[in-house]
């Protein structure tokens, strides 16, 4: 067992833990977008940053493993200025702000990243996919985190989903960019469940009651 | 890395079968273009998930334009920008009436941008086929179609005795064998301390230590031969025309860390790379230096070359993992590290080409010889050097570390031609930091350029005269950084693209915020998952510093 502080909160390790790992063990907040305790850490969406006393710079929690006696601090100004800058760098990208429920909006709100963006630019073109029965891929609000793919990979093992070009043009599709009908999809629905935008949702039921117009014609 | 994805492919690597890239690249040569069909194909024979092909195909510079019977590349790196101002990105755009990207109608000809072809001494450089020509007349013949290939200047050692400009003639593996034994070896190169010439400066023999000690029946060696960075050349050398010397040095890590096979991941830019060291390998094998049992010492090891597919983040160790088992070339977050988890799973050296073909010296001659090639530096060993076209002598050298960087640029490379002066140099790479003239007292070594903000990178050095836009190179600088994207972490996805949008706006004339652009590079800087984002703001910081009144700033 190894021990470290979080915000001054004293912690026991196994060897190998994650900062992010200790953190939640001491009940500490750190934002994340890309992280899905259920998946291998990704290291992708960089919001997860928090400062380690006598590192040069902030460090991302959910990759770097603890070591003996580390000092963590969740709140430490420029760790948080980098992950507030890496938010608005993201809203920055969808053409809509975010659902309100979604993990994406309430990272933001936490971290009140409202208001104009710094830097606006482009922002991803709208392309809906809704020819499955039970899930709808609303690329535009893609933020590339993978949690989606890794679910696919790491937990289904059904290999469905692939990240797809580079760069700010960087989305993910399914099978031969054919849809989820047209791939190895298995319908278990773990992409819509971890997906932190609502980008991939379930089709319920009630959807024609509740969705906005687009969704209550393919419902229907 | 999927660590799925790789198991997969293991397992069909264990029975010969290609990697999904190596399928993808195949069709484009057949006919042009990736269809389905060859995504198909290539799912069923490298075990790679149809989904995750078309994510490949869709990630590679090669694999994403359709193909005329003639496919025109026009190099976009920094010395050919520097050569033109990009004029001729522009010319042979117009000459073929095509669009970046676009093949013509009757599909006579296609045209797509490429970084860079690595002939960075004669720009610019353009591509038809296979045939690389360069020189100011070059753009002309590509639209002509009458392009010939460019022929390569002779490399020079500014040296007593060449190190790495000598032909390799398996002198050090020889000696390890004999006399030194692998932990003689690795105390050689660890007492040697041989930095990593790819960019990052990290010890070799730290690695090479770290991969002997970890655990597996298995391990491989990678020759990084995936020398992206525009306006550097050296790679290509080694490789092209010394590449003996770099085969030895993949041996002579197999040897120090208990591997039997070696990698080397070539620049697909780079046509003449993969055919010169398959050649090399022939013979090395036909000679008994590679292969089972080398010289009778019961070390077995042989070497595989691989050909990457158009993306600059490659070069960065865990994309070139995940190119060299066929998959999309992004980053991974580490640890784990290569030398725990490398090529297919198994504990991996990745070291740069020029690194390895240190190391015959260091086998053949020992560390202290080694410091003593550099007697006015901290820094050991020599290190190969290249200049632009808008030097009068450009080439590969190689020198001493401890030169000003004023010696090299006047002296070795005779300054600029055509009566111009240098306005600022750029050292390194794409993420190494720019020099204006008044600083080229600084000295050509780890430390002191490090502490101008600039880094040794792979040794490329390139001038822009006094006619160069220091906004238009802002703006070259930005779109290369945003294009090579590998678009796996957020800072570098987004940031890349927004910095370059707030210095292109309005024609590349409007009023950049200094504020906010500087707020942007803290956020790369600290924020990037590797060197690409953390390091492309470098250049910037150094023009913000010594060109402020160029920027277009508010």
């Amino acid at each position: 067992m190894i021990a470290v502080t979080v915000d001054g909160i004293r912690v026991e390790l196994e060897e190998g833990a994650t900062i992010l790992t200790a953190a939640k063990q001491a009940g500490r907040w750190v934002p994340t977008l890309c992280y899905d305790e259920r998946q291998a850490p990704f290291g992708a969406c960089r919001v997860c940053m928090v400062a380690v006393e006598g590192a040069p710079k902030p460090l991302p929690a959910c990759t770097t493993p603890c070591r003996d006696g580390m000092e963590i601090s969740t709140e430490d100004a420029t760790a948080r200025r980098v992950a507030v800058s890496v938010v608005e760098l993201v809203l920055s990208e969808l053409p809509a702000a975010p659902a309100a429920h979604t993990e994406l909006a309430q990272v933001a709100d936490r971290l009140a990243v409202t208001g104009e963006p710094r830097w606006p630019g482009t922002v991803h073109e709208v392309e809906h996919d809704y020819r499955h029965p039970y899930l709808a891929f609303e690329h535009e609000l893609c933020i590339s985190c993978g949690r989606c793919v890794r679910a696919c990979d790491e937990v289904q093992g059904a290999f469905a989903l692939t990240a797809t070009g580079r760069g700010f043009g960087a989305n993910v599709t399914a099978g031969l960019d054919s849809g989820f009908r047209d791939s190895t999809c298995v319908s278990c629905g773990a992409c819509a469940d971890t997906c932190p935008t609502d980008a991939i949702t379930e089709i319920t039921l009630l959807d024609g009651l509740e969705r906005n117009g687009s969704r209550e014609q393919r419902a229907l | 890395m999927s660590r799925n994805l790789v198991e997969l492919i293991r397992r069909h690597h264990g029975v010969q079968a290609p990697s999904a890239l190596a399928v993808l690249k195949a069709a484009v040569e057949d006919h042009g273009e990736v269809t389905d069909e060859d995504r198909k194909r290539a799912a069923e024979l490298s075990g790679v998930p149809e989904a995750a092909v078309y994510g490949i195909s869709s990630f590679y510079d090669d694999l994403l334009v359709r193909r005329g019977e003639r496919h025109v590349r026009v190099c976009t790196g920094t010395a050919c920008f520097a050569a033109t101002g990009g004029t001729h990105v522009e010319a042979v755009a117009e000459g073929l009436g095509l669009e970046p990207g676009e093949r013509a109608a009757d599909g006579s000809v296609s045209l797509a941008h490429t970084v860079c072809l690595g002939f960075c001494h004669s720009s610019p450089a353009v591509r038809d086929g296979d045939l690389v020509d360069a020189g100011p007349d070059a753009p002309a013949r590509a639209i002509a179609g009458t392009c010939a290939d460019a022929p390569e200047p002779e490399w020079v050692s500014l040296l007593p005795e060449p190190v790495l400009t000598r032909p390799g003639n398996w002198s050090g593996l020889r000696r390890a064998l004999d006399e030194l034994g692998p932990e003689g070896l690795l105390s050689e190169v660890e007492a040697a301390t041989v930095r990593g010439r790819g960019g990052a400066g990290f010890p070799a023999g730290t690695k090479w230590k770290f991969t002997r000690a970890a655990q597996g029946d298995e391990k491989f060696i990678v020759a990084n031969g995936d020398e992206g960075d525009p306006g550097s050349y050296i790679d290509k050398y080694l490789m092209e025309q010394n590449p003996a010397l770099v085969l030895e040095g993949l041996a002579l890590a197999g040897f120090a860390v208990g591997a039997a096979h070696g990698f080397v991941l070539t620049r697909s830019e780079y046509p003449r790379s993969k055919p010169a060291l398959e050649a090399a390998a022939e013979q090395a094998r036909a000679d008994g230096l590679l292969g089972p049992d080398i010289l009778g010492s019961g070390f077995d090891f042989d070497v595989t070359i691989v050909e990457g597919a158009g993306s600059y983040v490659v070069g960065e160790e865990t994309a070139l993992l995940a190119c060299l088992q066929g998959l999309r070339g992004t980053v991974s977050a580490r640890p784990p590290f290569p030398a725990e988890r490398g090529v297919f799973g198994h504990p991996t050296v990745v070291n740069n080409t020029e690194t390895l073909a240190n190391m015959p010296f260091v086998a053949r001659h020992g560390a202290q010889a080694y410091a003593d090639l550099s007697p006015d530096s901290e820094s050991n060993g020599s290190k190969l050097v290249c200049f632009n076209e808008r030097f009068t002598r450009p080439t590969v050298y190689e020198v001493p570390f401890g030169m000003s960087m004023r010696a090299l640029c006047d002296e070795v490379a005779g300054g600029m031609r055509d009566g111009r002066s240098i306005k600022a140099v750029q050292i390194g790479g794409p993420l190494g930091g720019i020099l204006p003239a008044s600083r080229l007292d600084t000295v050509f070594d780890f430390d002191a350029l490090a502490a101008e903000g600039c880094m040794v990178g792979h040794g490329s050095i390139c001038a822009f005269d006094d006619h160069t836009d220091i906004r238009a190179l802002a703006i070259h600088l930005l779109e290369f950084g945003a294009d090579e994207s590998c678009g796996k972490c957020f800072p570098c996805r987004i940031g890349l693209r927004r910095a370059h949008d707030m210095f292109a706006a309005e024609g590349g004339r409007g009023l950049v915020s200094r504020e906010r652009f500087e707020q942007l590079l803290e956020t790369l800087e600290l924020g990037s998952l590797c060197a690409h984002g953390s390091g492309m703001p470098a250049p910037l910081r150094s023009l913000l510093a010594h060109f402020p009144d160029e920027l277009g700033l508010k």
